[in-house]
């Protein structure tokens, strides 16, 4: 049998991420005392290290040096995340204002699929910001009906790890840390290139409520 | 008067459970319509104060005291005031004391157990209004201000609620138990509920209050939590608008990459079988069996599987080594035919030099007799020579066999 340090050095191994909805044994099990120590110990020695992101609520497995390879790798990894971002943001917002309580979409919040489509469906401009977006490459939604594209980026997140179908029959999906990982890179990106975003839309709705 | 009164409070109880459907009509919409009722029945409630008119072109409403009545009792969020006026509660408190031992020091008993009757009926006023704004903002928490649908909507709520909080504790402030001690002396009654009653509500509503601080202040973190994270992806959207062009600096290769964009690739394949493992024998044989059922469903699709004609010209390109010892055993039979004499397969054996082991030539001997047909075989006859095994009985050694003619 497989211990539990084994098992979570598995997954870090293997480029999950781990928190509290993906996996909460793990989770726990990083989150107490000395445990995150043995496993950085075993990492390290696979040049890789403990990495947590959204205060502490998100492990994954970095590198620990850095030499050409591994900065190629995440050089790609970088392009496809900074590509993803739009069509990521997008489908957030899609998401929060399509349910009633205007809430952001956050680790552990669960989006009812049905309840989605039917006030996609009774919205035209919502159903438009769908369709934008399940034709991004991210997605890759060829369907024509409001229902396939619904479900195509569904798919493509569940695999991505964004959300996870915590029962196979029904159409409920649950955010996962890695939602919390994606506003932590908008948040670095907005102070490391002094964009200020969060004025930008403040200013954006005063004029929005002037006219 | 106590009759009069009694009549009067009657009378006004019928007047709110008669008209009881036009009461929560106003409750629920704010104001009256007029033209749904009846004018005399408008006017009577009038009379009886519980509806009023604010203003003379303006429609009818409910008086204060009646709403906060149905929303006390309704427990109905829409209430949001908080009634916090403790000076002048306590004021009154005070008041009250002095009446009730002046009346009981000049022996005015009647007298003095009305006041007290007032002064009980003041105490338990002031602690439930207490309590009741507690378990009000209580309410308005646990459903994390869901009555106001935007984020926005809801910070607004969070503050006047911790205006409220704020404003009660400096309310509470004004309980000042040296004083009230003091003005109940030693009296039990005006001990019991200045001292007692009112300590105990006290420390229970500031305990409670702290509580809904703290939970108002975490509500209000995480509301702007929300908040300024809607604002980064709209503003996120909005600058991709206008610089669509926009792409960040590749992190990657700055010296010290951020966490964030520092994930390790998969480096975990899966492993490979062990077939010397006993203790997954049982599961590789489940597994190898699976497959067997796997391809005899998917054979039924094969094309090359199909029937078609077999070519069978090519069949006669099969030599069997036995051929040679069959025509010698054939040649055997021939001679004694031939002869008419008996001769034993050894014999044979030695005339014509054959080149097979003697006991594979004596097997294909009897395996040729074996192999007549009855008829023929009642033509021969097969004598065998040779003799019981000298330990273990019932075995018989051939060391020769003799064809002869019948």
């Amino acid at each position: 049998m497989i211990t539990e340090q084994g098992r979570i050095l598995e997954l870090l191994l293997s480029g999950a991420f781990i928190c509290q909805i993906s996996d909460e044994d793990a989770w726990r099990y990083l989150k107490t005392g000395s445990n995150g120590d043995k496993i950085e110990s075993q990492l390290n020695v696979l040049n890789r290290t403990l990495a947590s992101v959204a205060d502490g609520d998100v492990f994954f497995a970095a590198y620990q040096s850095l030499n050409d390879n591994e900065r190629k790798q995440l050089g790609s990894q970088f392009q496809e995340v900074s590509s993803n971002l739009v069509p990521l943001v997008e489908w957030l917002l899609l998401v929060q204002q399509a349910n009633s309580a205007d809430m952001p979409v956050t680790q552990g919040a669960a989006i009812r699929l049905n309840e989605l489509q039917t006030t996609i469906e009774d919205t035209p401009a919502f159903a438009e910001q769908l369709e934008k977006i399940s034709r991004y490459r991210l997605f890759g939604s060829t369907s024509t009906q409001l229902d396939g594209q619904l479900k195509q980026v569904f798919k493509r997140l569940t695999e991505l790890g964004y959300v996870l179908k915590p029962n196979a029959e029904k159409q409920i999906f649950i955010a996962t840390g890695k939602i919390e990982y994606l506003y932590d890179v908008l948040k670095f990106i907005d102070e490391t290139e002094a964009l200020s975003l969060t004025e930008q839309a403040e200013n954006a709705a005063q004029q929005g409520s002037l006219l | 008067m106590n009759q009069h009164l009694h009549k009067a409070g009657v009378k006004f109880l019928n007047a709110l459970s008669r008209h009881s459907e036009l009461i929560m009509q106003v409750y629920l919409s704010g104001s009256l319509d007029e033209r749904k009722y009846n004018s005399k029945i408008i006017e009577n409630l009038t009379q009886l104060g519980i509806l009023w008119r604010p203003e003379s072109d303006t429609q009818l409403r409910l008086k204060h005291a009646v709403r906060s009545l149905l929303e006390g009792s309704l427990h109905d969020e829409r209430n949001r005031q908080i009634d916090a006026n403790v000076g002048s509660a306590l004021a009154s408190l005070k008041t009250l004391a002095q009446h009730y031992k002046e009346a009981l020091h000049h022996g005015r008993f009647a007298e003095s157990e009305a006041h007290l009757g007032d002064l009980t009926e003041h105490v338990y006023a002031l602690t439930e209004s207490l309590a009741n704004s507690v378990r009000m903002l209580f309410s308005r928490i646990n459903n994390e201000f869901g009555y106001v649908a935007s984020i926005d909507a809801k910070i607004r709520e969070n503050e006047l609620a911790q205006a409220q909080v704020s404003e009660l504790l400096t309310q509470l402030e004004m309980f000042r138990f040296d004083e009230l001690s003091e003005q109940a002396g030693s009296n039990r009654e005006l001990r019991h509920l200045l001292v007692v009653t009112l300590q105990h509500s006290f420390s229970k509503v500031t305990q409670e209050l702290s509580i809904v601080q703290a939970r108002l202040l975490e509500l209000i973190g995480r509301f702007r939590e929300f908040r300024g994270r809607t604002q980064l992806l709209k503003g996120f959207l909005l600058h991709m608008e206008q610089k669509p062009d926009f792409t960040p600096t590749n992190y990657s290769q700055l010296s010290n990459v951020p966490m964030l964009f520092n994930q390790a690739a998969s480096i975990l394949k899966p492993a490979a079988v062990d077939v010397h493992r006993i203790e997954h024998e049982q599961d590789l044989q489940q597994l190898v069996g699976a497959i067997k059922a796997y391809d005899r469903t998917k054979s039924r699709q094969h094309i090359e599987r199909a029937t078609h004609n077999i070519q069978v010209e090519v069949q006669s390109d099969a030599h069997f080594d036995e051929n040679k010892l069959k025509l010698a055993v054939e040649a055997y039979f021939c001679q004694v035919i031939d002869s008419g004499e008996r001769l034993t397969a050894l014999d044979y054996h030695q005339q014509h030099e054959l080149e097979f082991d003697p006991e594979v030539w004596i097997y294909q001997v009897v395996g040729g007799y074996q192999g007549l047909t009855l008829e023929e075989q009642s033509y021969f006859t097969l004598d065998l020579d040779g003799a019981n095994h000298p330990i273990y009985d019932g075995n018989y050694i051939i060391q020769d066999v003799e064809l002869g003619l019948r």
